[in-house]
């Protein structure tokens, strides 16, 4: 059972669901007193963690789920994404637009790169070979 | 959840053809976006602004789709200006490294006054 300062949520593995996700997580940023600038900037990265989730986590299988659990505690906002895949292998290099425009490379890799540059923290943790999360972490300053 | 079609006006203003693009920017936009870009190269612009509603929703799908317009852009000698992002966006946009191939402008009518004078 989460305790009772954390909300969950759970989505079909689908994309568009991960609107629902970052509405429920902008309210609930909003009421611990986050500014409108971070709270767009959780936004993105919750939309981006869902996203990979349906995509390379839950690789488009139609029961998968993507779970959310979103906490604060400690002057800091703790999201979790889950998905049943087995998570990365590497880390993601970040992708270069030069070379993506000279088509040289594939247009992909940006949901990551805005997620590191967005959050204050981002792990992913491989829990086992089918359950895979994406933890984020945002301080609540000034 | 679906995604309606973005709706995207052509409009020309001398020598600057301006795709109004309303709507969430998603993978989903890819046919609606190159169908658009396809229309207004038909006249040969060499000057291309690209304007969205500061309230869409925009993920790394709309922004790859994005970036592929911008390789075609390149290829065909286009200077493109960006308008109608909110804040957020514009901070997205330049940490992808959109800003490279584009100019942001606060509003349309900057963009239109600015890239009017380019050659």
């Amino acid at each position: 059972m989460p305790d009772d300062q954390t909300v969950e949520l759970n989505l079909p593995s689908k994309i568009g669901y991960e609107r629902i996700a970052i509405g429920g997580v902008a309210e609930f940023a909003k009421s611990v007193g986050f500014s409108p600038p971070r709270i767009e900037d959780l936004k993105t990265s919750v939309a981006e963690a869902c996203i990979n989730a349906v995509q390379h986590g839950n690789k488009g299988k139609p029961d998968a789920r993507v779970l959310l659990a979103i906490t604060f505690k400690e002057n800091t906002l703790f999201i979790s994404v889950f998905d049943e895949g087995g998570g990365f292998k590497a880390e993601l290099k970040d992708p270069n637009i030069e070379r993506i425009i000279d088509n040289l490379d594939p247009p992909v890799g940006f949901g990551v790169f805005l997620m590191k540059r967005l959050m204050d923290e981002v792990e992913f943790n491989k829990r086992s070979n089918h359950l895979h999360e994406v933890r984020m972490t945002m301080k609540l300053t000034g | 959840m679906n995604q309606r079609p973005n709706e995207i006006k052509i409009e020309s203003h001398g020598d600057i053809i301006l795709l109004d693009i309303r709507g969430d920017v998603t993978a989903f936009s890819e046919p609606s976006l190159n169908s658009a870009y396809t229309s207004a190269k038909e006249s040969g612009p060499k000057k291309i602004i690209l304007n969205f509603e500061e309230s869409a929703y925009i993920n790394s799908g709309g922004i790859a789709v994005l970036i592929q317009v911008l390789a075609q852009t390149r290829r065909n000698n286009q200077k493109i200006g960006i308008t109608g992002l909110s804040d957020h966006f514009k901070k997205v946009f330049n940490m992808v490294g959109i800003t490279k191939f584009a100019t942001i402008y606060p509003t349309q009518q900057d963009a239109l006054s600015a890239m009017s004078s380019m050659s």
